[in-house]
């Protein structure tokens, strides 16, 4: 419901934007209107990246904390370390893993799911949205137990499943290539129940007439989805992908209470990267330059999709 | 996120609620050495508070003063530390593992003892084991905390597998150690004769201080580039070389040493509390002993001490309370409350203490180990970089040479002083 709001939103927005040109009175009333959004947005979004910012540039750690004065201006030399440091690169390479593993992934898997929940309104149906819906809202601490008993190298149920077809106990996440492939097929099962919801959402905005037109011209099943249903979608499709593409980057939940980050470092995101650096090793300049490097990146793809989009066509 | 959040607002709120409730009621003392009234706060390292409100109980009734008492879980002590720092209100007295010291040392929240531990007869450097009494556990110089419980590693076996393998008693080197465990693994797949947990940063630097050398050089610096501990990494790298260690990191100790499938590891005193609770029926199949040596049989000598925190404004009665846990009653009392082993000396010697053979084996120990360099972050830094040296050598066969020689190079020159 909120995706088809969403997207009238989107599409009158054009228009509303030509017509509103006037000047004059009235001008400061919208922005009386988004204050409060814009406060919390500038206290809680914004000015916590001024802080990271100008605490990346010290040597702030737990000492500074307690005395402002043991804290020192060190110019770029978190940075320069930064990209000194093999463990930030290596937790680069992890996230850029599990971005482009799991993105397609999340998106691809939720959208033939909610295509295939579309196909009839039953209470089957119905029931099964709430089924694949349950892991967006299990809390992750329960998820990772569950999933850490199914991977468990010695009494695990997969293992014992894979035992009675005599296949030899698979160290789920003790394997650094293997551990990475489960840490992330668990996030991809938790990520696709809120997408799947929001493309049902957005199926609903699909205009009957269409698909009948196209299935009197003789368009199959198939053909239907492909020429009308997915372009219709275009919207929620985009923003299914932005939203995944910066959960993705921030990737720290699953790997975090499954693996910790390990086996030696391969499950180590970003994330889990700068929270090791911050909170474990107390070193909050060092973890600050880093989380500010993920906030450009996260940024820069982020802008670069917005501005792929601007050039689509509406329909 | 907002979990996260909520971590760290519960100590903001329950300190700030603990300061309101002593401003309101404390008055205007203009005596600056008295306490503030209000309860004394303590934080315990754990999931329950109950036996440690238990063990005060006694200091409670006859000194009057109110302990209110927190568990900390050990993985949150980080963040509290954090807040408790950031927001200049801390509890009244804290318990602080021995690898976290430097950290609360150089976070400025530990008050310096020196001066005032002369007045209570149970705090003396001297009452305590050596290895963890006065100076061995001083920052800087400067004593900030009281030892509190002990911890120490021990060998535990399984004596039934090891005798239907042919092996009559407990390794008592790290070469024959070694052998035993080939000789264990050949029982069978999935069988294995050692376990070695991979998070376990304190095993390697036992096997170095065991092959008569040390990780802190005579600067007083971490220094790993030492034959001893060449040596170390050789026989920890040729356990599993040998296939004699099980490689998943998700091994589960207790369960693998029940079921037989590592007859032989090295572990804490809670592994035998543990082992009890899983299989009561195993008593008398297995058995502790002193680590194996090499040039010598030095273990770890672990555990928490005491400290009181800087901004604590019930300084005398938390020292009174210090003195009190001192006590070697005190401490004989929460081993039977709460099995973790004493830190002082007449308690420790107890002979109704020692009467238990595990007990006898753990004291032993206990007079030949020693604490891990108290550096910033042991745990998150130098022994992070240990373990991933030495697990990328031995389980994923990265070249020794280049992972040591980064290795020596991301810990040279931090100082245990």
């Amino acid at each position: 419901m909120a995706v088809s709001n969403v997207l009238t939103t989107a599409r009158t927005r054009r228009r509303t934007a030509a017509t509103r040109a006037r000047p004059g009175r009235g001008r400061l009333t919208p922005y009386l209107f988004i204050a409060p959004a814009m406060l919390l947005l500038l206290a809680f979004g914004v000015f916590p990246i001024v802080v990271a910012a100008a605490v990346s540039i010290t040597d702030m750690n737990i000492s500074g904390l307690a005395d402002w004065h043991n804290v020192n201006f060190i110019g770029a030399a978190n940075y320069v370390k930064l990209f000194a440091d093999p463990d930030f690169w290596q937790a680069l390479g992890n996230t850029a893993f599990f971005v482009i593993i799991g993105v397609p992934s999340v998106v691809l898997v939720s959208l033939g799911v909610a295509l295939l929940l579309n196909r009839s309104g039953n209470w089957f149906f119905r029931s099964l949205r709430a089924f694949y819906f349950i892991p967006a809202i299990t809390a992750i601490v329960a998820i990772s137990l569950v999933w850490g008993y199914l991977y468990n190298t010695q009494f695990g149920l997969l293992n014992w499943v894979l035992s009675l077809v005599g296949v030899p106990p698979v160290q789920w996440l003790s394997d650094p290539v293997l551990a990475k492939f489960s840490v992330a097929l668990v996030a991809i099962w938790r990520g696709t129940g809120l997408n799947i919801i929001i493309f049902l959402a957005a199926l609903q905005g699909v205009p009957r007439e269409y698909l009948e037109a196209a299935s009197l011209d003789g368009a199959g099943e198939w053909r239907q989805i492909r020429s009308i249903v997915v372009p219709l979608l275009r919207f929620a499709i985009f923003f299914v992908t932005v939203t995944t593409i910066i959960s993705w980057f921030q990737f720290f939940d699953e790997a975090f209470v499954l693996t910790n980050g390990g086996p030696l470092g391969a499950t180590t995101s970003i994330s889990i990267f700068l929270y090791h650096q911050g909170f474990q090793q107390s070193a909050f300049g060092y973890a600050s330059a880093g989380s500010l490097i993920l906030f450009v990146l996260i940024a820069v793809i982020t802008v670069a999709q917005l501005r792929l989009r601007r050039s689509d066509v509406d329909y | 996120m907002m979990r996260k959040f909520k971590k760290a607002i519960v100590p903001v709120v329950v300190a700030g609620l603990a300061f309101a409730l002593t401003a309101c009621s404390g008055g205007t003392s203009a005596d600056t050495a008295k306490d503030a009234s209000g309860p004394l706060t303590v934080w315990v390292m754990g999931d329950s508070s109950k036996n440690f409100e238990k063990l005060v109980e006694p200091f409670v009734k006859s000194s009057g003063q109110k302990v209110d008492v927190v568990a900390i879980p050990w993985d949150s002590i980080d963040q509290k530390l954090t807040t408790a720092v950031a927001s200049g209100s801390g509890p009244d007295v804290v318990q602080i593992g021995l690898t976290k010291l430097r950290s609360f040392a150089d976070a400025g929240a530990l008050l310096p003892l020196d001066g005032k531990i002369a007045a209570y007869p149970n705090l003396a450097a001297s009452k305590f084991a050596d290895g963890v009494g006065g100076k061995a556990t001083a920052v800087n110089g400067k004593i900030v905390s009281v030892p509190w419980v002990a911890d120490t590693r021990v060998l535990f076996t399984r004596t039934d597998i090891l005798a239907a393998s042919g092996i009559d008693s407990p390794p008592t080197t790290w070469d024959q150690l070694r052998a035993d465990a080939r000789t264990l693994t050949q029982r069978g797949p999935n069988k294995f004769g050692y376990y070695i947990p991979q998070w376990d940063n304190a095993l390697p630097v036992e096997m170095t201080w065991d092959f008569g050398g040390d990780i802190v050089n005579s600067k007083g610096d971490i220094d790993f580039n030492t034959t001893a501990f060449h040596n170390a990494v050789d026989l920890y790298t040729g356990l599993y070389a040998d296939k004699s260690v099980p490689t998943n990191a998700d091994f589960d100790q207790t369960q693998g040493f029940v079921s037989g499938t590592v007859p032989m590891l090295v572990s804490g005193p809670y592994l035998a509390a543990g082992i009890n609770a899983a299989a009561p029926q195993l008593a008398g199949k297995w058995t502790v002993s002193t680590l194996p040596a090499a040039d010598k049989g030095t273990s770890l000598f672990g555990g928490s001490n005491l400290g009181i925190f800087t901004t604590s404004k019930h300084q005398n009665g938390s020292l009174k309370l210090l003195d009190f846990l001192s006590k070697s009653s005190t401490q004989l009392n929460w081993y039977t409350i709460n099995g973790e082993l004493p830190t002082v000396k007449a308690a420790l010697n107890d002979s109704t203490f020692t009467s238990d053979p595990l007990v006898k084996v753990y004291t032993k120990q206990l007079a030949d180990a020693k604490v891990l360099p108290i550096i910033p972050n042991w745990d998150g830094g130098v022994g992070t970089n240990l373990l991933k040296a030495l697990n990328s050598i031995a389980l994923t066969h990265s070249d020794p040479k280049s992972t040591l020689e980064t290795f020596y190079q991301s810990t040279a020159g931090i100082s245990a002083k």
